[in-house]
């Protein structure tokens, strides 16, 4: 024994069985960094919408989403024409848009039709389309009417204004004449005491020639004088008076400009406006669509039972064909997770979730294109 | 969760006894591991000892060439161990006896002592392996039932006993089986294999002494023949 021991020593074969434990302990610490870096997603079940629809299907969306946007033109040219009855906003401006938005759905009808004739759609949807014209030319006529209103009253505010003004130069002109007027009194007084005063002197002229003759220029003098200086004043104030129409002209002339550049800020804004809406419009029905997904989702991961030998890495493609009322008419694997156990776990869980009466809910449009999405089925955080 | 869960997470994590079991757990892996490396090298280089002496022994060389030829500081191994010592005690004898029976008794003698302690060579260590192949379940499943205890005691106090209030605590407990399991299982497979192995190299030793033996009791035949006529 104390032979075989010096032959075959004990260093090497600790030093292996020391590395053998390590390797298995690196083992098991090196699935950690591998698995902490899958996507810690919250949600389970990712939903995707197949995007396989034919190409007429899609005309026919290319024409509803048309005739939506209408609607909703229509819809905001009667909101901004209430807005601008209140408002003190250009008649120009809203003719403009007026006119602009009648193009605009005049074009879209235009390209509406083409497209019906190009796609020889069927007679009801034809119909249909004809429906939504006719309730969109009301719509318009009620804009229209709902403009013309607001531009009589626009008409008369304007009116009233334009007379306030009038009214406002007249008592200016009136006042600059009783100023005038009293003015012109004055210097006649002034003139009256003078040449009772000169009546007196030559009065006292007669007792006093000589002195009387050298007041009498004096007073001629400073009648003179006084003349020069009532002229001078009588210009002045015509000067002003020319002054004051010019500033009056020039002021009018501002205002003009400012309704002018009011009315074009006005018709930008209001485009900003339409833009606005239109994003908000597409926003909702994005979150309307999104909501669904998220219903769908959530419906779908409760019902989910993950098989025990379930890999994380394991990606299932369901694809889920709804009804009209969201009851399930097909739900098949697109794509195998190569594990048939969580494949068919997939599957159930679709089977287990449907109906998704929430549909109905939706719009037309959105229920058909959420009649046939995909699922993706990841376990992810599944305990 | 991947991070809570993790194996080297939950033996930190784990209670005073429970990690002591471990403790035992790993060395007595690590021993195994190293009687495991130590009896295969070992047995490999015994296989292969006995394999050439036997081509040696049997080429028709003489056998005290074959006896001498052996270098003083080799320490020899197997059945060159059973050859020498027997073949040493029969030319020790020869001159001192003429029976040679008695001879054939002292060599048989020697030779058993030989063999019994190549057997001994051959399997020492691996009453260890057995030791750790039979005793480290045991040991792990008490760390296990050690861990399960504590994790009720603590979930005593708890309001709502969810899976995933439970589930820690189980699997801080488990980890003790599974190193249990992780030494014993490589001991026992290594255990089988190792002590057949020695067995059927002692087999070879015991055929060798019987076969040499035999050869000295007929060259003794012959040559007390030679002495009576």
């Amino acid at each position: 024994m104390a032979k075989r021991n010096r032959r075959v020593g004990y260093g090497l074969p600790v030093v292996l069985a020391i590395a053998v434990h390590v390797v298995a302990l690196l083992m098991t610490m090196l699935r950690l960094p591998d698995s902490e870096p899958t996507p810690s997603s919250s949600s389970v079940v990712q939903a995707t919408l197949v995007s396989d629809v034919t190409a007429t299907d899609q005309a026919q969306y290319a024409k509803e989403a048309r005739a939506r946007a209408a609607q909703r033109q229509a819809e905001e040219a009667a909101q901004q024409a209430a807005e601008q009855q209140a408002q003190e906003a250009a008649q120009q401006a809203a003719e403009q848009q007026a006119q602009e938005q009648a193009q605009q759905q005049e074009a879209a009808r235009q390209a509406a039709a083409e497209q019906a004739e190009a796609a020889s759609e069927r007679r009801q949807q034809a119909a249909e389309q004809a429906a939504a014209e006719r309730a969109e030319a009301e719509k318009q006529q009620q804009a229209a009417e709902a403009k013309r209103q607001a531009e009589a009253e626009k008409q008369a505010n304007a009116k009233a204004e334009a007379e306030k003004k009038r009214q406002a130069e007249a008592a200016a002109k009136a006042e600059a004449e009783k100023q005038q007027k009293a003015e012109d009194e004055k210097k006649r007084q002034a003139e009256a005491a003078a040449k009772a005063k000169a009546e007196k002197e030559k009065a006292e002229k007669e007792k006093a020639a000589e002195a009387a003759k050298a007041e009498a220029e004096k007073k001629r003098q400073a009648e003179a004088e006084k003349k020069k200086a009532a002229e001078a004043e009588k210009k002045r104030q015509a000067e002003a008076a020319e002054k004051k129409r010019q500033a009056e002209a020039a002021e009018k002339k501002k205002a003009a400009e400012a309704a002018a550049k009011k009315a074009a800020a006005d018709a930008l804004s209001d485009s900003i406006a339409n833009e606005q809406e239109r994003i908000a419009n597409a926003q909702q029905s994005d979150q309307a669509s999104n909501s669904f997904i998220n219903l769908v989702k959530r419906a779908v991961e409760d019902r989910w039972h993950l098989p025990a030998n379930a890999d994380n890495a394991l990606v299932a493609q369901v694809r889920v064909r709804l009804g009209p009322s969201g009851e399930l008419l097909a739900a098949s694997i697109t794509r195998s997770s190569g594990n048939p156990s969580f494949d068919r776990s997939a599957t159930q869980a679709v089977e287990a979730a449907a109906p998704f009466r929430e549909l109905q809910q939706l719009d037309a449009g959105l229920q058909r294109r959420f009649r046939d999405f995909n699922l993706k089925f990841t376990p992810g955080d599944v305990q | 969760m991947n991070d809570s869960m993790s194996i080297p997470h939950l033996i930190l994590n784990a209670s005073v006894v429970v990690q002591l079991v471990m403790i035992l757990l790993l060395a007595a892996s690590i021993a195994s591991w190293v009687v495991i490396f130590q009896r295969s090298f070992a047995l490999s280089r015994a296989k292969k000892a006995q394999k050439a002496f036997d081509e040696r022994f049997w080429s028709g060389v003489d056998l005290n060439e074959l006896y001498r030829d052996v270098p003083e500081n080799h320490q020899a191994q197997g059945s060159e161990h059973v050859f020498r010592s027997g073949f040493r005690e029969f030319n020790r004898l020869m001159p001192k006896t003429r029976s040679s029976e008695a001879v054939l008794d002292g060599v048989q003698r020697s030779q058993r002592v030989a063999l019994s302690r190549e057997e001994d060579s051959l399997n020492a260590n691996l009453t260890l392996l057995a030791t750790v192949a039979s005793a480290s379940p045991y040991i792990g499943l008490f760390g296990t039932v050690w861990g399960i205890m504590g994790s009720f005691q603590s979930l005593s106090m708890a309001q709502q006993a969810t899976l995933s209030t439970v589930a820690p605590w189980i699997a801080e407990a488990l980890v003790a089986t599974a190193m249990g399991l992780f030494a014993a299982i490589p001991a026992v497979i290594f255990y089988n294999r190792l002590s057949s192995i020695a067995s059927r190299l002692l087999g070879e030793y015991e055929d060798f002494a019987e076969e040499f033996h035999s050869i000295l009791h007929r060259n003794l035949q012959g040559r007390g023949g030679n002495q009576t006529t």
